[in-house]
């Protein structure tokens, strides 16, 4: 009742669209607007990722049982009948709730102008609660991604914000949700930049900050701000230990291989069976799954934090923990390709941590010397498996900080990520979630690429100096002359004030039919000035400047005034094209 | 730049639109805090909700597994308080029992790595403390054992830190003692002693630790302290006797043992205390039998100084032959030669200087034949005892 009366309120006061310009009545009205939005999206977002949570770990006692273990026949049940439940939720009612939240943000910023369905958000919510709860192997923070984003989203359109602004908020709250769901701010500020923006955006970085932090305080209101795991601070005595670390980094990178393979192999072909089969394949994957569970090894089931908590504790023989990495990249491969939603954050995590435990605890055994702990070589595993599979190299350095609330681990997660994440990228040139939006015919910007890609700078275009150059005491008869004798079309003028000028010849004979021919040059110039472009600048910078300017003087930052060269439109156009 | 300053100025019309645009915001605004608020409740709602079922289960898997441990099952007790920890995620409580059960389960390796995790989160505390010290002296670690302790005794306990801190130092006397490091335990005893209260059971306790860390001294006089206590126990007489024998206060020790054995609760105790205590009883009063006290008359006393050289001539001879002469076995040999073969009552009551003599001769020659041939037995294990402290007897 209230809120319909809301609503007609808000529709009698909506002003005139397309007849009154907004950005005449109020023209700072989407930035303001746009940061108290971010903070209501950091909050809200973030009730939604705890409810999401407590909705998963609600529905796994229900059903599993508060104490699942090996032998019990619910383990091979649940799994197969919440796929089935789930399945049949995203055929009839969620369609777009299907996979896990990533590419589905990615496409609202670069193709749907920002939009996520408010059925999208529920359904996510509800499906991937139901599927992860259930025993499947997948994780919350994927899908926590996407629900902050779908927040944003409506929260944006309500308010009416500009399309521009619709684009940019579902990043903002694809960041909230992830940092809800992980308590880590930065990793998840970093990821969104990384795997969802592609590049460090002045526009948005305020928002996504304020967004990430409002979510991750709600969050921590309810579980503690505690840090996911706890390791003893590591004491890297013999810088030689770095190398058992760079040998998790190249197992750690081929695991990814094999884990983005798997995915790469299966999911196309799940895809491609006919579309009856769509509705029993997450069931039949859970089957499988709680069979991997009932045999022996429940802990791949669901997102797996406790295991993985344990296993930092050295708790598990490596052989054991070798097998747990083993069995969740089959599970989370049969999960994930069957199209039941859920994400992948943490199964990579999952694996990353037997490996790097068990890595750990071979090497111990083995070298025992060595004086890493296995929690250490856990944490390290878990970094090096979310370099190399999911390709994000620096969120995957800050996740281990802000999962660990260690820093002293720095050394050994930088090395271990960097060759995980070569060896992956040498191997496996197309990353993961790429590979999937290709898989689903969508056509998104290549971030990893874009990161890459090397601009062309203004030195890349510059020439000598092939104008002649006057001064500003040069009286226009005399720079006549001598662009008479020179036969160019343009020239340059210093003024005294070591500013430039660059005239036409056409400029300059108009001048001098309107001024004495005694006239100073200072005075025969306009009032404006070329712009001040360095060697090191984007070459892009230069090219709104052409159509007002014939040249550009490019000058030394070191030496004030002092000339490089100068460039042309012609000369940019034909750097471009030979580009 | 004063943008707007280039702007021409809002019409009527527009003005009236900027209002309701700036209403509208706020509207629209209020409603987002409203619904905030309300997902808030709502949020809030659920998580208590689950938050209470998840304590329940905690304490029940806490419950197992604490069952588990004290029945003897760690293994089960692991799991259980695994389980326990999942829903009670970053309890220390539950976190150290855990460590615990690991250690009870021999899984030294994973407990001292889990100890060291939470003693990350909490350095200064004692129970982390005990417990790696435990583990380190199971894994023969003295160093690291003793660290570890001393760290336990300086470190922050709750509720009942005062009497956990004096468990640990008994604890770590005890290891003292395993290893025979009978200086330090003593140090440790005195100072549990002086700081525990006049409490009975706690004082035996400490007494009967100092016995064992070789301390008869301060055992007794705390067996004494208990003693001149209304309404003495058993265990009491008992310790005050057996740490007077092994002084050589041979009439405190039979005046104590005998005392026991009439005091009421004598009689409920296990059949090997009984025994031993009347053992000693039985061997103080003999002891008392050959001592040659000076407070005896001229004749008794010559006659126990006969008696004694009787029984450590026979001892020599025995020993000797069995025995290969040794340089001190032949010195022994020729101060026996000095003394005369027909040593008589008459001839001792004639000379007290004789007699001083034979007694020193008799001391020594049971200390040497202990050294040569093996512990003696009977009168001769007694007058050995004799031996050590001739002048304690009388106490």
């Amino acid at each position: 009742m209230i809120a319909r009366k809301v609503r007609t309120l808000l529709s009698e006061l909506r002003p005139g669209a397309g007849t009154l310009d907004l950005t005449r009545l109020a023209p700072t009205r989407d930035e303001r607007l746009f940061l108290v939005l971010s903070i209501f999206i950091g909050i809200i977002s973030g009730l939604l990722v705890v409810a999401f949570r407590v909705a998963i770990e609600w529905i796994k006692i229900l059903t599993l049982g508060s104490a699942p273990h090996a032998g019990q026949y619910r383990l091979f049940i649940v799994p197969a009948i919440a796929g089935l439940i789930a399945a049949l939720l995203v055929h009839w009612a969620f369609p777009a709730a299907r996979g896990s939240g990533v590419n589905q943000t990615k496409a609202a910023l670069y193709i749907y102008n920002g939009y996520i369905s408010f059925k999208t958000v529920v359904g996510k919510f509800i499906t991937a609660a139901i599927a992860i709860g259930g025993g499947h192997s997948l994780g919350p923070e994927d899908p926590s991604l996407q629900i902050g984003a779908g927040v944003a989203s409506i929260i944006a359109r309500k308010l009416g914000l500009s399309r521009q602004k619709l684009r940019l908020v579902a990043p903002i709250g694809a960041a909230a949700g992830l940092a809800a769901a992980f308590n880590a701010p930065i990793s998840a500020i970093l990821f969104v930049i990384e795997e969802v923006i592609g590049q460090w955006s002045a526009a948005v970085l305020g928002s996504i900050v304020l967004a990430a932090i409002s979510s991750v305080v709600v969050a921590r209101r309810f579980w503690g701000s505690q840090p996911m795991f706890r390791i003893p601070a590591v004491t890297l005595r013999d810088s030689r230990e770095l190398i058992a670390y760079a040998v998790l980094g190249v197992i750690g990178g081929f695991v990814a291989i094999l884990f983005s393979r798997s995915l790469g192999y299966l999911r196309p072909r799940l895809r491609a069976m006919p579309r009856w089969t769509h509705i029993a394949q997450p069931a039949i994957a859970g089957l499988l799954v709680g069979g991997i569970g009932f045999m022996g090894f429940p802990q791949v089931m669901g997102s797996g934090y406790g295991a993985m908590d344990h296993a930092m504790h050295g708790e598990f023989a490596w052989k054991f923990l070798l097998a747990l990495a083993l069995f969740k990249l089959i599970a989370t491969t049969l999960s994930f390709s069957s199209g039941t939603p859920g994400g992948m954050f943490a199964p990579t995590l999952f694996i990353g941590a037997m490996l790097g435990a068990g890595v750990g605890s071979f090497e111990k055994l083995f070298f025992p010397h060595l004086t890493g702990t296995v929690g250490a070589y856990a944490l390290v595993g878990m970094g090096v498996l979310f370099a190399g599979f999911l390709r994000v190299p620096l969120t995957s350095v800050f996740m281990v900080l802000e999962v660990s609330g260690n820093y002293s681990i720095i050394l050994p997660v930088i090395l271990a990520n960097t060759i995980a994440y070569l060896i992956s990228r040498a191997f496996q040139p197309v990353p993961v979630f790429e590979m999937f939006a290709y898989q689903d015919g969508l056509d998104l910007p290549s971030l990893e690429e874009q990161r890459e890609e090397m601009p062309l700078h203004i030195e890349d275009a510059v020439q000598p100096l092939g104008v002649p150059v006057a001064h500003g005491k040069d009286t226009i008869a005399e720079v006549a002359a001598a662009m008479a004798e020179a036969k160019v079309s343009a020239f340059l003028v210093q003024l005294a004030d070591n500013s430039w000028y660059a005239m036409t010849v056409d400029e300059l004979t108009t001048a001098a039919a309107a001024l004495n021919p005694e006239t100073q040059m200072e005075q025969a110039v306009k009032s404006d000035r070329v712009p001040t472009l360095f060697p090191d600048m984007p070459l892009d910078n230069a090219l709104p400047y052409f159509p007002r300017w014939p040249l550009l003087p490019v000058l030394n930052r070191a030496s004030k005034g002092k000339l490089e060269g100068v460039i042309s439109l012609n000369g940019v156009l034909k750097r471009y094209q030979s580009f | 730049m004063a943008v707007t300053e280039t702007h021409a100025p809002l019409s009527t019309e527009e003005r009236a639109e900027k209002r309701k645009l700036i209403l509208r915001d706020a509207i629209a605004l209020f409603s987002l805090f409203i619904i905030t608020v309300a997902l808030a409740v709502l949020t809030y709602s659920l998580f208590a909700s689950f938050t209470r079922h998840r304590d329940a289960l905690a304490r029940r898997w806490k419950a197992n597994g604490e069952r588990e441990l004290s029945q003897g099952h760690p293994t089960q007790a692991v799991d259980a308080l695994r389980s326990a920890l999942e829903y009670g995620p970053g309890r220390r409580d539950i976190e150290i029992e855990l460590a615990s059960a690991l250690a009870a389960a021999g899984r030294n390796r994973e407990a001292t790595a889990y100890f060291n995790s939470l003693l990350d989160a909490q350095p200064g505390n004692g129970q982390i403390h005990l417990d790696l010290a435990r583990i380190a002296a199971k894994e023969g670690n003295a160093t690291l054992a003793e660290e570890h302790y001393q760290r336990a005794l300086d470190g922050t306990w709750e509720g009942d830190g005062y009497v956990r801190r004096r468990n640990v130092r008994l604890e770590l006397a005890g290891y003292l003692i395993s290893r025979k490091d009978y200086t330090r335990a003593q140090a440790e005893l005195r100072t549990a002693s002086g700081n525990a209260p006049n409490d009975p059971t706690i004082q035996l306790y400490i007494a009967s630790m100092m016995e064992r860390a070789q301390d008869p001294m301060d055992a007794l006089n705390i067996y004494r302290a208990q003693i001149r206590r209304k309404g003495a126990s058993v265990e009491a007489f008992e310790g005050l006797g057996r740490t007077a024998y092994a002084l050589g206060w041979i009439t405190t020790a039979r005046d104590a043992m005998s005392a026991a054995t009439d005091t009421r609760g004598f009689s409920a105790q296990s059949k090997t205390t009984r025994d031993a205590v009347r053992q000693t009883l039985a061997d103080a009063t003999r002891i008392l039998d050959l001592y040659p006290s000076p407070d005896l008359n001229v004749r008794a006393l010559a006659t126990r100084v006969l008696h004694a050289a009787t029984i450590a001539r026979a001892r020599l001879s025995g020993c000797f032959v069995n025995a290969n002469a040794s340089g001190e076995m032949a010195n022994l040999l020729n101060q026996w030669d000095q003394v005369p073969v027909k040593l008589s009552v008459r001839a001792l009551e004639r000379n007290p200087q004789l007699e001083q003599t034979t007694m020193t001769l008799v001391y020594e020659t049971e200390q040497q034949t202990a050294q040569l041939c093996g512990a003696p037995t009977g009168d001769d294990a007694l007058l050995l005892k004799i031996a050590q402290a001739p002048l304690a007897v009388r106490q």
